[in-house]
C-alpha cells in the first residue's frame, strides 16, 4: 500500500492544477452571475451578445480558413516531398522542423516587420504600385489569416507526411500497368487511402487555430473579436474577473475543439471500415 | 519521376522554403541595420544587439525564463517518474487514467490552461492565490504530455518488465530496481522529451501573460512589450529568442537520429 505514496505528488499537481481547475471553469459557466443559481444565462449571454457572436463566427471563420489553406500547400509540399530525393526530403524536413518553431509573439512581430503599416513589403508594394501589398491591413480578420496559414503550413506537412510514406510505390505501378490515368490513380487511390491522414491533420489545424493565443494577441491586441482574445480579457486584472461569461465562453471554446476531433474520429472510423470491406 | 516534373516539385518545395524563411530573414536583416524606409536598407549596425545586451530587464527576463525552464521541466520529470514506478511495478490500471489525464493538456493548449487556473485560484486569499505558484503549475501541466510521451517510449523501448523481473529475481528491491536500472537505462530517452518541453517553455507567451504579467516578466512578455517601443529592440530580441530555440530543437534532432536509426536498421 505505500508504494502507492509515489502517484501521490502526480494526484496532487495534476488535480491542483489541472482537474479541479477545468471542473471548476465548468461550473462557473453554469453559475448565474448575479443570483448565484444554476442556470443557463451564460450562455443565453453570450449566443446573444454581438461582440460574442461575432468572437465565434470570426474564431471558427479564421481557423477554417487557415486550415484549409494550410492543408492544400501541406498536400503538395507531402507529396512533392514524398516524391523527391533522400537529401532534398531530409533538407525540407529539417526546414519544417525549424519553422514550425517561429510562432507565437516572434512571428507576429516578423509580419509587422513585413507587412505592418510601414512594413518593407508594404513599402514595396507601394513603390511598385501593387494594390494588395500597399493597402494590406495587417491588424485585422484578413492579416490574422495571412499569419494563421504561415504556421499551418509547416506543421501541416510534418503530419501529412507519414501519410504520404504509406502510400507503396507497388499501388501505382499496378495502376499504370492497368491504364489508369494519373487523376484515376489520385482520385480512387491515393486520396482515399490518404483521407484519414488528411482529415485528422484538418482536425489538428482547425484546434490549433482555435486556441491560437499569443500570435493574435500581439497583432490585434484586444481590438478584434476572437474567442481566445475575449476569453483572456474575461480574467485579466486581480480586481474583476467575469468568471460566469469567461467560464461560458471557454466552454464554446472547449466543445469547438471536441467537435473538430469527434468528425475526424467519426470520418477516420468510416474510411477503415470502408478499406476493411475492400 | 521525369525531369521536367522533377524540376516542377524542386521548384516548388523552393518557393514554401524561401515563403517559410522569409518572415524571420527579413526580421534578421531588420535587425542588422539602422533603417528600412526604401527598398533596401542601409546603416549595418550592432546598436540594436549592443542595446539589448546592455539592458538588465533582457537579462533578468532571460532569467526568470530559465527558472521557469528548468524547476516546471524537472518538477514534471520527478513526478511522473515516481508514478510510473507505481504503473509499471504495483499496479497498471492506473495506466489509463495516466494516459487521458497526461494528455488533456495537449488537447487544451495555453488559453484554457491559464484561464482555468486563475479562475479556481485568484483571489481566494490563500497561498494558492499567488502568482507565482500558479504559474509553475501551469507549466508543469503544460509540458505533462511531451514528457509523458517520452518517458512511455523509453520505458516500452527497454522492455523495462523483463528488466525489473529480473532485478528481483536476483534480490533486488523493486522500488531500488526502478531506481538503479531502470531509470538509468531511459535517462537518456527522457533527456530528449525534456529539451523539448524546454522549447515549449522557452516559447510560452499565453502562460506568462495570462497567469504572471508583470509580476514575472519571461522573455516572450518582454519582446511582447518592448515591440511598440523599439521595432529596432524587439527584432533583435526575435532573433536571440529564434536563435535558442533553433538550439534546442536541434539537439533534440541530432540526438533522436541514432535511435531512429536503430529502429530502421
Amino acid at each position: 500500500m505505500t508504494e502507492f505514496l509515489a502517484f501521490l505528488p502526480f494526484l496532487v499537481i495534476v488535480v491542483c492544477y489541472e482537474l479541479l481547475p477545468l471542473c471548476q471553469l465548468a461550473v462557473s459557466s453554469f453559475t448565474e452571475k448575479t443570483s448565484g443559481k444554476p442556470g443557463f444565462e451564460n450562455y443565453i449571454k453570450i449566443f446573444t451578445t454581438p461582440l460574442y457572436q461575432q468572437s465565434i463566427v470570426n474564431s471558427v471563420r479564421i481557423s477554417l480558413i487557415s486550415a484549409a489553406v494550410g492543408l492544400v500547400v501541406a498536400f503538395f509540399a507531402a507529396d512533392l516531398c514524398h516524391e523527391a530525393k533522400e537529401g532534398t526530403r531530409r533538407r525540407f524536413t529539417m526546414l519544417l522542423n525549424m519553422m514550425s518553431n517561429f510562432s507565437g509573439v516572434p512571428l507576429a512581430f516578423a509580419f509587422m516587420v513585413l507587412m505592418g503599416n510601414t512594413g518593407v513589403l508594404t513599402l514595396l508594394g507601394k513603390k511598385a504600385g501593387i494594390p494588395f501589398l500597399a493597402n494590406f491591413n495587417l491588424y485585422s480578420g484578413n492579416g490574422l489569416v495571412l499569419v494563421y496559414i504561415y504556421f499551418q503550413i509547416p506543421l501541416a506537412t510534418l503530419l501529412l507526411l507519414p501519410s504520404f510514406s504509406g502510400l507503396r510505390p507497388e499501388w501505382r505501378e499496378a495502376a499504370v500497368i492497368l491504364k489508369a490515368d494519373p487523376l484515376d490513380y489520385w482520385l480512387r487511390i491515393a486520396i482515399p487511402n490518404l483521407l484519414p491522414g488528411i482529415l485528422g491533420t484538418l482536425s489538428v489545424l482547425f484546434a490549433n487555430a482555435l486556441a491560437a493565443f499569443a500570435t493574435a494577441y500581439a497583432i490585434v491586441m484586444n481590438n478584434y473579436a476572437l474567442l481566445a482574445l475575449q476569453i483572456t480579457s474575461k480574467y485579466k486584472g486581480d480586481v474583476e474577473i467575469d468568471k460566469a461569461t469567461g467560464g461560458a465562453l471557454a466552454m464554446v471554446l472547449i466543445g469547438l475543439m471536441v467537435l473538430a476531433t469527434a468528425v475526424n474520429d467519426c470520418f477516420t472510423k468510416k474510411s477503415t471500415q470502408g478499406r476493411r470491406l475492400v | 519521376m521525369n525531369r521536367r516534373s522533377r524540376l516542377f516539385a524542386g521548384i516548388f518545395l523552393i518557393l514554401v522554403s524561401c515563403y517559410l524563411l522569409l518572415p524571420f530573414l527579413m526580421t534578421l536583416v531588420y535587425s542588422l541595420f539602422s533603417e528600412w524606409t526604401d527598398i533596401l536598407p542601409h546603416g549595418f549596425t550592432l546598436r540594436n544587439y549592443g542595446n539589448l545586451f546592455s539592458d538588465p530587464e533582457f537579462w533578468s527576463s532571460i532569467a526568470r525564463t530559465l527558472v521557469l525552464c528548468a524547476v516546471s521541466v524537472l518538477l514534471t520529470i520527478t513526478v511522473l517518474l515516481l508514478a510510473m514506478y507505481v504503473i509499471i511495478a504495483v499496479n497498471r490500471n492506473l495506466r489509463g487514467f495516466m494516459q487521458i489525464v497526461c494528455m488533456i493538456p495537449y488537447a487544451l493548449q495555453g488559453v484554457i490552461l491559464s484561464i482555468s487556473i486563475i479562475s479556481i485560484y485568484s483571489g481566494t486569499g490563500t497561498f494558492l492565490s499567488n502568482r507565482l505558484l500558479m504559474l509553475f503549475g501551469a507549466y508543469t501541466i503544460l509540458v505533462l504530455p511531451y514528457i509523458y510521451q517520452g518517458i512511455c517510449n523509453s520505458l516500452n523501448a527497454i522492455s523495462s518488465e523483463t528488466l525489473l523481473e529480473a532485478a528481483q529475481v536476483l534480490g533486488c528491491g523493486k522500488f531500488r530496481a526502478y531506481l538503479q536500472v531502470i531509470i538509468p537505462n531511459i535517462l537518456s530517452g527522457v533527456f530528449i522529451s525534456a529539451l523539448l518541453a524546454e522549447s515549449i517553455v522557452f516559447g510560452d507567451f499565453v502562460l506568462a501573460n495570462n497567469i504572471a504579467g508583470n509580476n514575472y516578466q519571461n522573455i516572450q512578455v518582454f519582446l511582447n512589450r518592448r515591440m511598440f517601443k523599439s521595432s529596432g529592440l524587439a527584432s533583435a530580441i526575435v532573433v536571440v529568442i529564434f536563435a535558442v530555440v533553433l538550439l534546442i530543437t536541434g539537439m533534440v534532432l541530432k540526438l533522436q537520429k541514432p535511435q531512429t536509426g536503430r529502429e530502421n536498421g
